[in-house]
């Protein structure tokens, strides 16, 4: 499965492909918690993570609070 | 001194005692920014959106940023027009609940000047969609009128450019726009001193956000407890009443001298 995350192609193998969009999180070691999620360019409710079907093409922005005036 | 000590920040629905806002941007590590902030007595604090570090994934500033104590309030900062503002704005209250923004959008890296008719833009409608909207912008006295009939919560100033320390460059057009404004008006940007903190509190500046002259101070918490210092002097000598200016000398005892007199009898 071949996803674009923040503007960058990441190919998954077939077995182990994340089904959804917390178990992408989770391979990548995010807390759901902290991230904010946009999928072609629509932004995805916290508590539909768990229930987002990732499908090849998808272009992800995950994006958090990091420090700023 | 009942009216000072009730002397209330109040932006929205929501009150605060502290009028200093602190960015949270610049700093050496985590556990300074929150000594620093701890010192500032500040109850809002800014933050940033931006993409995850994926090789960083545990990295999250909130955890050194306690939101029982502290309210966030999420800037737009990176927005170059009024579509990546609002973007940034939704991204914000997804990630948070919060509905306050700080609205900043600046088309140039090399000044940071806001752009006054994306922001204008981009408040009018994240007002409809119920954010409180505090935009950041150039001391524009007009710009400040319009951003306050669609609705602003405040409106926010600057007073040199962002990260400059120049101080209260911009204090003549600031002036004017605290003689009109209905909302509250926070002196936001290029504040280097603690002096120039006190300076805008006392033209009678509902607040002052101030970041990367703490951040990047030789000791940030000992500038963070002097800029606290600095607002609560300046809000003080504002409400007491600035004595007036005048081009000429005043003397403090009166000029009637008994001296020459004196020098005359002891011949």
């Amino acid at each position: 499965m071949r996803l674009v995350i923040n503007g960058k192609e990441k190919v998954f193998p077939t077995a182990s492909a994340p089904a959804t969009l917390s178990a992408l999180l989770a391979q990548m070691e995010l807390d759901e918690a902290t991230v904010v999620a946009e999928i072609d360019g629509k932004i995805i409710p916290r508590p539909a993570f768990s229930s987002t079907p990732l499908k090849d093409g998808m272009h992800l922005e995950l994006v958090r609070f990091v420090a700023g005036g | 001194m009942p009216e000072i000590q009730n002397d209330l920040l109040k932006i929205a629905d929501k009150t605060f005692h502290s009028r200093l806002m602190v960015g949270t941007g610049k700093f050496a590590s985590p556990a300074v920014m929150a000594e620093a902030l701890d010192a500032s007595g500040a109850q809002i604090v800014t933050v940033a959106l931006r993409r995850v570090d994926m090789d960083n994934p545990r990295d999250h500033i909130l955890s050194a940023i306690d939101r029982n104590r502290y309210w966030l309030l999420p800037n737009t900062s990176g927005a170059r027009n009024a579509d990546e503002a609002i973007r940034l704005a939704r991204l914000a209250r997804a990630a948070s609940g919060i509905h306050w923004v700080k609205l900043e959008v600046t088309p140039d890296p090399y000044y940071l000047m806001p752009d006054g008719t994306e922001t204008l833009k981009a408040a009018e409608l994240l007002v409809k969609e119920g954010f409180v909207v505090l935009p950041y912008i150039h001391a524009d006295p007009i710009l400040a009128r319009r951003l306050q009939d669609v609705g602003c919560a405040t409106v926010m100033p600057l007073a040199s450019p962002i990260g400059s320390n120049q101080g209260l460059k911009m204090q003549t057009a600031i002036e004017i726009i605290l003689e009109q404004a209905t909302v509250p008006v926070v002196v936001d940007a290029g504040l280097g001193a603690p002096s120039h903190a006190a300076a805008a509190m006392e033209l009678g500046a509902d607040a002052v956000l101030v970041n990367t002259a703490i951040a990047t101070a030789e000791n940030p918490p000992a500038m963070a407890r002097a800029f606290r210092l600095a607002v609560e002097a300046g809000r003080l000598g504002w409400q007491a009443g600035l004595a007036p200016q005048s081009k000429h000398a005043s003397a403090s005892s009166p000029l009637t001298g008994f001296l020459a007199s004196t020098l005359k009898n002891s011949d």
